[in-house]
């Protein structure tokens, strides 16, 4: 049923293809030397293709917005070294969406209706994704989203949404299931936020970890506004072997250090969503109790033994280091299970334009029609973070998932789900909607 | 276990006294816009009772030294140094027309340069250069704004071609409530407006209140600059805090406030504009605590961003400042019937004492916008390299990636905060000294002087403990 592999396991690539990347890597280099009329010389047009860039640079979103607009640079940087797509200049016009819906909104037509964008790219909380995909539906501007909620694929969002660079919330936690089952514990506590966020994780998971056989023996949902946690944890059921955890918020670094204080060195396994500590230091004072406790990672913060050159290639592009940390300051962690999402997404229009021959804003459906028909996307530079396979009915891509152990103080790589284990049946298709 | 029960019955208690005393007053110390979850994370971890508690201590026993110390000793404090005649001619008028110039380009790059805020210069001097820094030095060190005021040299280039007399005599009975309303504006845009970084929404506002001002001085001269911009009001009140300034011919340093303990009254006007900036300052923070998104029925874990709160940021703001100018004017009331003055009138004693709250103002200032400043001013040195995210780099700075890194270590977030938390605590020392010393020039030394001052002193002593409760305080954005 479940296929694991760790990343031990998989095999080194091949010398021919470190060399194809070299190659890659030249080519982009001599691009990128060349004048940009010479650069762009065999397009029809040398205008650019206009990637409206929706980045939280304000609001509760901004520090994702820094590292996703970060890592959207770099991206684009690559892109045009390697010769833009169809030969044209990819230029980003990031707006500030405040990470706000409405404010959202106005942003995908200001893309449409006054930059005259090619497509609309970027958006990550899912409440903006959700206020803004309505309105780019009806300017009928290709919306590639960067958010991991499972509101694309579950059908109420349009067919001008697509999500082909980050995989889902629903996939990942339901990928986390049979790991947690067979080499954690089957009786699992889970302890979560209680608003939407915390509730996909108990509903998605509650399923996917009784379909394993396991059982969740206490759900303790905590109150939004919480910042001391210590009367919650005599809810803990003594029989239980797994806690699993998903706090976000300020609190966070309290409720890690309440639960040490808590269990002491007798404790349960314990389960985690990277998102909780996404660009936080794990050797942060307080943290210590994390030692060999487990994370789900969209992809792994510390470079690995066996670190494939793509995502070597993609740390250096970024301006990572080895430690998830930007290479111009070590205490500046990024959102390195979420930011690679936006390198892949934009990868990805730029085959979509590609294989449909997009040349303009007339071309906007022949792009939609072309990522619809995509399925496999290899391990690769422009997939650093590994193979995937897209949906082109839900319009959602899936991904391996990692799992990692905190080891000496660093995220240790034990675990990756294979991709079908993230796979769950469609609940729309959204190829029946009219372009 | 038991020690952390103690410590959430800490918690509670402090929250419960935190709540009763917001319904008295209000203040706060705000969160950066850039900030993430691991420097609110790091607060929550830092013993800031005990920081806390040290710093109402700070002002509690300046208050209580008071009592004990001779009122000369108050006056003299605020005496300044003369230090030597600057003799700056017209070069005000020539960096004020400079200074318009940039505005100008700057509006231009707003509403034609890059659309991200943080990559387009005219946002990132606004909020960040102008606002968040040179407001703070206006009053922390001098009056920048007589340099770089972009009015003064184009007005004066207007009279020099219309006459020097204004075409209309500025309407006497409204007071300064045009740069009350000015400032009103300001800070409503500022709190409440959905996008005020958005460049060119920010370019045609600041166009249009250029435009508004420079007419309205253009027509009825100096006294629109003195009573109706509210943003040169600001810095008017900032210059009177500020250590350097003149005194005669001369110019002369001396501990902030000495104008003001010193000169005369301010108008009425300015008066409440001295309440207005406390207040105003206070509420930006106090409306990004959980504790106030809780009261709005909002998650701060899931905060739906400034669209869905406009009406209750603007409804939030005026409630807060009138809440401040009653308390204020309740607490100067109260001194003078137990102190048993009589020679002073309230409405004059409002006058008087309404721009001691000032040097808390920026503390508040400097205290809340600290930490953003630290991450905004690496996007302003990108952009002064890059105005229009061509990837130039006019300054020579090299590859340049803004950090955040300073959050995420608990040592510097506890420094942070100490300053953070500094900033408020001498702002409110200066202020308990400025009021005394002011009640002692207005009142007579001795027994009036400090029972009038009782109320106030307890006012700002309150309000000490509530600015570093909201410092340490949980915040959703």
């Amino acid at each position: 049923m479940t296929t694991t592999k760790t990343i031990a396991e998989k095999a080194v690539s091949k010398p021919t293809r470190r060399d194809a990347l070299k190659t890659l890597a030249l080519g982009g280099a001599a691009a990128a030397s060349m004048p940009l009329w010479a650069r762009y010389a065999g397009a029809q047009t040398s205008e650019p293709i206009k990637v409206g860039f929706q980045v939280h640079r304000t609001g509760i979103g901004a520090a994702y917005g820094r590292w996703y607009d970060r890592t959207t640079s770099a991206a684009a940087a690559l892109i045009n070294e390697q010769g833009g797509i169809n030969g044209r200049p990819l230029e980003i016009i990031a707006e500030d969406d405040g990470t706000d819906p409405k404010r959202g909104a106005e942003v995908v037509e200001k893309f449409a209706a006054k930059h005259n964008c090619d497509i609309g790219f970027g958006t990550l909380f899912s409440h903006v994704v959700i206020g803004s995909a309505p309105r780019a539906g009806e300017l009928k501007l290709p919306y590639f989203v960067v958010s991991e909620g499972h509101h694309v694929a579950s059908g109420m969002l349009n067919r001008y949404t697509l999500q082909p660079g980050i995989t889902d919330v629903k996939s990942q936690v339901q990928a986390m299931a049979p790991f947690v089952a067979d080499n954690l514990g089957k009786k699992v506590t889970m302890v979560f936020p209680d608003f939407a966020f915390g509730h996909d994780h108990r509903d998605y998971f509650t399923a996917a970890i009784e379909a394993q056989g396991g059982e969740v023996l206490e759900h303790i949902a905590i109150p939004p506004t919480e910042t001391s946690f210590t009367k919650y944890f005599p809810k803990i059921p003594r029989e239980t072997e797994v806690i699993y955890h998903v706090m976000v918020g300020p609190a966070v670094l309290t409720f890690v250090k309440e639960l040490g204080e808590f269990f002491g060195p007798q404790r349960p396994e314990i389960f985690g969503f990277i998102d909780s500590l996404e660009a936080v230091d794990i050797t942060s004072p307080g943290l210590e109790f994390l030692e060999g406790t487990y994370f789900w990672e969209g992809n792994p913060r510390y470079a690995q033994e066996n670190q494939s050159e793509y995502d070597a290639f993609f740390r250096e592009r970024v301006g990572v280091d080895a430690n998830g940390a930007s290479v111009s300051d070590p205490r500046d962690v990024s959102t390195y299970a979420h930011m690679f999402g936006c390198w892949e997404t934009l990868h990805v229009v730029k085959a979509g334009m590609e294989a449909s021959g997009y040349r303009g804003t007339q071309d906007r459906a022949a792009l939609i029609e072309a990522v619809e028909a995509m399925t496999d996307m290899p391990h690769s530079i422009a997939h650093p973070q590994g193979a995937k396979v897209f949906n082109g009915k839900t319009h959602q891509v899936f991904g391996k998932q990692y799992i990692s152990k905190v080891v000496d103080g660093k995220l240790l790589l034990v675990h990756t789900t294979s991709i079908e284990d993230t796979f769950y049946p469609d609940e729309v298709d959204y190829t029946t909607q009219s372009l | 276990m038991t020690a952390k029960l103690s410590d959430s019955a800490r918690e509670l208690k402090c929250g419960l006294i935190a709540r009763i005393f917001l319904f008295g007053s209000i203040a706060t110390i705000g969160t950066p816009a850039f900030a993430h979850t691991s420097e609110g994370g790091f607060v929550l971890l830092l013993p800031t009772d005990l920081y806390i508690a040290s710093g109402v201590l700070a002002v509690a026993l300046t208050v209580l030294l008071l009592v004990f110390l001779s009122d000369k000793w108050v006056s003299r404090i605020f005496r300044p140094v003369a230090l030597w005649p600057l003799p700056v001619g017209n070069l005000p008028l020539a960096t004020s027309l400079m200074s318009t110039a940039f505005l100008l380009w700057l509006v231009y790059v707003g509403l034609n340069g890059p659309r991200d805020p943080l990559a387009n210069p005219l946002p990132l001097t606004v909020w960040t250069v102008w606002w968040v820094g040179l407001v703070f030095v206006q009053g922390f060190l001098g009056n920048v704004w007589r340099w770089i005021d972009p009015w003064r040299g184009a007005v004066w280039a207007m009279r020099r071609v219309l006459g020097p007399r204004p075409v209309f005599r500025f309407p006497t009975f409204l007071g300064h409530w045009l740069g009350i309303l000015s400032f009103g504006g300001f800070a409503a845009f500022l709190l409440a407006d959905i996008a005020p970084s958005d460049p060119a929404r920010l370019a045609r506002v600041v166009a249009f209140y250029w435009a508004v001002h420079f007419l309205g001085m253009v027509l009825c001269g100096r006294r629109w600059s003195l009573r109706a911009e509210g943003l040169g009001m600001v810095m008017q009140l900032y210059a009177r805090l500020s250590p350097l300034g003149k005194r005669g011919k001369q110019t002369a340093i001396g501990l902030w406030g000495w104008r003001l303990a010193l000169g005369r009254p301010v108008p009425f006007g300015l008066a409440v504009m001295s309440l207005l900036l406390l207040g105003s300052g206070s509420f930006d923070g106090v409306n990004e605590t959980f504790w106030w998104l809780a009261q709005l029925g909002i998650n701060p874990l899931e905060f739906p961003g400034r669209s869905a709160v406009v009406w209750q940021t603007l409804i939030g703001l005026i409630v807060a400042n009138l809440l401040l100018l009653a308390i204020f004017v309740a607490a100067l009331w109260l001194g003078f019937t137990l102190g048993g003055v009589q020679k002073i009138r309230l409405g004059e004693a409002f006058c008087i004492f309404a721009p001691a709250v000032l040097p808390i103002a920026l503390g508040y200032h400097f205290a809340h916008y600290f930490t953003s400043f630290l991450v905004e001013a690496q996007y302003a040195m990108i952009a002064a390299t890059d105005p229009w995210a061509r990837g130039q780099d006019l300054l020579g700075l090299g590859e340049m990636y803004v950090t955040t890194g300073f959050f995420n270590v608990q040592e510097s977030v506890r420094v942070l905060w100490l300053c953070q938390a500094g900033g408020v605590v001498i702002g409110h020392i200066i202020a308990v000294l400025l009021s005394h010393a002011l009640a002692v020039r207005h009142l007579g030394a001795g027994r009036m002087a400090v029972v009038s001052q009782a109320p106030l002193a307890l006012f700002m002593i309150g309000y000490t403990f509530f600015g570093l409760w909201l410092l340490a305080s949980p915040r959703g954005f």
